[in-house]
């Protein structure tokens, strides 16, 4: 298979197919060949330091490969327009950034034209309910900074949501609410990758898991069958 | 010519000597560990501005207006390295300061002379052409500097609109803003309290020189608003070229280290 049109879907969102990329003179990532499935959510786990960030990186084209290819929909994604590109292909950072004063103007950072009532529903699907759009960005929690960036991802209406581990800064109570906001996504057919080095209540949802090690991929595969997460989880599931 | 002062001979320049040697015994008694710089610097400005003086007369008297614009790109060309260095760390930023001040200085000194505001003549020209460089020259520094301090302290949230799909340009607009805005403060503060505080150069040079006070000024006004927009101009060149290069053509912030 060489280059699928949109017409004819591949099954996966993302292929990476020999990808190296090398920073400072170290191999970051090193032959990572991976495929995310389309509809469903991708885990991309390993210990800190192992390039997870990097790989998620690549797949808004944050970075390049110095070798090897990412595929996006079965076209290289150098290809794509790359400013198209993010909007299809949505991130959380780890820590939320508020670029606007106030809830409102946050949501409509990337899409400035929308209307109160889409702000107010993307409010709500991003588990903010009710919330007021004049509340200033600066009063807001943590957690609920991370669901109105989330919000703010979600008004550009993208296919794939790149996560970085979204819950790491938060406290116990804020990381379960932004989970079970990823979960609802899923659920309703979103795709998304979420980088985390523990996946916690997002095992569920997660259909398919790439383990790196210092760049490379050690194990790929559902997560009842990857031994990485047995470990992690003193063999629990 | 009547009421000229009277300018100090060498001799004076000599004895004006005992002001370094006050400077350097204070340095030395309080233990500043300057006093050798102070010596240097002064040796150094004496063997500076005898050497530009020199060659000032060389133009004056022989070279003419080309003479004089050529002086004025070789301001501009080590202004822009003087700047761009501020800026260390940026790409390209020796470049950029250059085009900027060069932008800068020739729109201002363009307008200054084709409207014939001050006379197309080397002892003009050059003299009014140095204040507008230097000035450009110290905005731009400015202006650099926070372009690339901006870039490295706001990279998640310049970064975040990135991953929104905006343009490196869109993405870096609101500190493109501020780091003109900054830039231009000195310019504006001086101009508040120009002549309150201190009689600024060209006025001081005139009356030196003889010129009635109110005819002073008139130099003065002009020096004041051509040094509101020749930094104006050089910020804004200097800040879209620089944001232009911090970003690749996929449009991703590129490194950008600060020096410590």
């Amino acid at each position: 298979m060489l280059r699928n049109g949109p017409s004819q879907r591949s099954p996966n969102a993302f292929e990476l197919d020999d990808v190296v990329l090398v920073r400072g003179g170290r191999r970051i990532l090193d032959r990572v060949t991976a495929q995310l499935p389309r509809g469903a959510a991708t885990a991309v786990v390993g210990p800190s330091g192992s390039g997870k960030t990097t790989l998620l990186r690549l797949l808004n084209r944050f970075e390049d490969p110095d070798e090897g290819v990412v595929r996006f929909d079965g076209a290289d994604a150098r290809d794509l327009d790359v400013l198209q590109l993010r909007c299809r292909v949505g991130l959380l950072a780890q820590r939320p950034v508020m670029l606007a004063a106030t809830v409102a103007d946050e949501v409509r950072v990337g899409a400035p034209d929308l209307a109160e009532a889409r702000v107010a529903q993307l409010l709500s699907r991003a588990g903010l309910p009710g919330f007021s759009p004049d509340r200033e960005t600066a009063d807001l929690s943590g957690g609920e900074m991370q669901r109105l960036a989330l919000a703010r991802a979600l008004a550009l209406d993208p296919d794939v949501l790149l996560l970085d581990e979204p819950t790491s800064a938060l406290d116990a109570d804020a990381a379960a609410a932004v989970d079970e906001v990823i979960i609802s996504l899923v659920e309703a057919g979103l795709t998304a990758v979420v980088v985390s080095h523990d996946l916690h209540r997002l095992l569920d949802v997660t259909t398919h898991t790439i383990v790196l090690e210092s760049g490379r991929v050690v194990e790929q595969g559902p997560p009842a069958e990857v031994r990485y997460l047995h470990s992690q989880r003193g063999g629990s599931r | 010519m009547n009421g000229t002062a009277q300018i100090p001979s060498w001799l004076g320049v000599a004895t004006s000597l005992v002001l370094v040697i006050i400077a350097a015994l204070v340095s030395w008694r309080e233990g500043l560990g300057l006093t050798r710089e102070l010596v240097v610097v002064a040796v150094r400005a004496f063997v500076q501005l005898v050497a530009v003086g020199a060659l000032l007369g060389v133009v004056f008297t022989y070279g003419g207006l080309p003479a004089a614009f050529g002086w004025l790109t070789g301001m501009v060309l080590i202004g822009g390295q003087v700047a761009g260095r501020r800026a260390k760390g940026l790409p390209a930023s020796r470049r950029t300061a250059t085009i900027a001040i060069a932008a800068g200085a020739a729109a201002t000194m363009g307008v200054l002379l084709v409207l014939r505001i001050i006379d197309s003549v080397p002892t003009v020209v050059i003299p009014v052409g140095g204040m507008v460089v230097s000035g450009t020259m110290v905005a731009t520094g400015i202006t650099l500097r926070r372009v690339r301090d901006e870039a490295q302290r706001s990279r998640p949230q310049v970064e975040a609109r990135l991953a929104l799909g905006a343009t490196g340009s869109a993405a870096f607009a609101p500190y493109k803003r501020e780091a003109v805005r900054t830039a231009l403060a000195p310019a504006i503060d001086s101009t508040k309290v120009v002549g309150l505080i201190a009689l600024p150069g060209a006025m001081t040079g005139l009356i030196l020189a003889g010129t009635d006070p109110l005819e002073a000024i008139r130099y003065q006004i002009v020096v004041m608003y051509m040094l509101l927009a020749a930094p104006a101009l050089a910020g804004a060149v200097a800040t879209r070229l620089a944001g232009r290069d911090l970003f690749d053509e996929a449009q991703r912030l590129r490194p950008v280290s600060v020096p410590t």
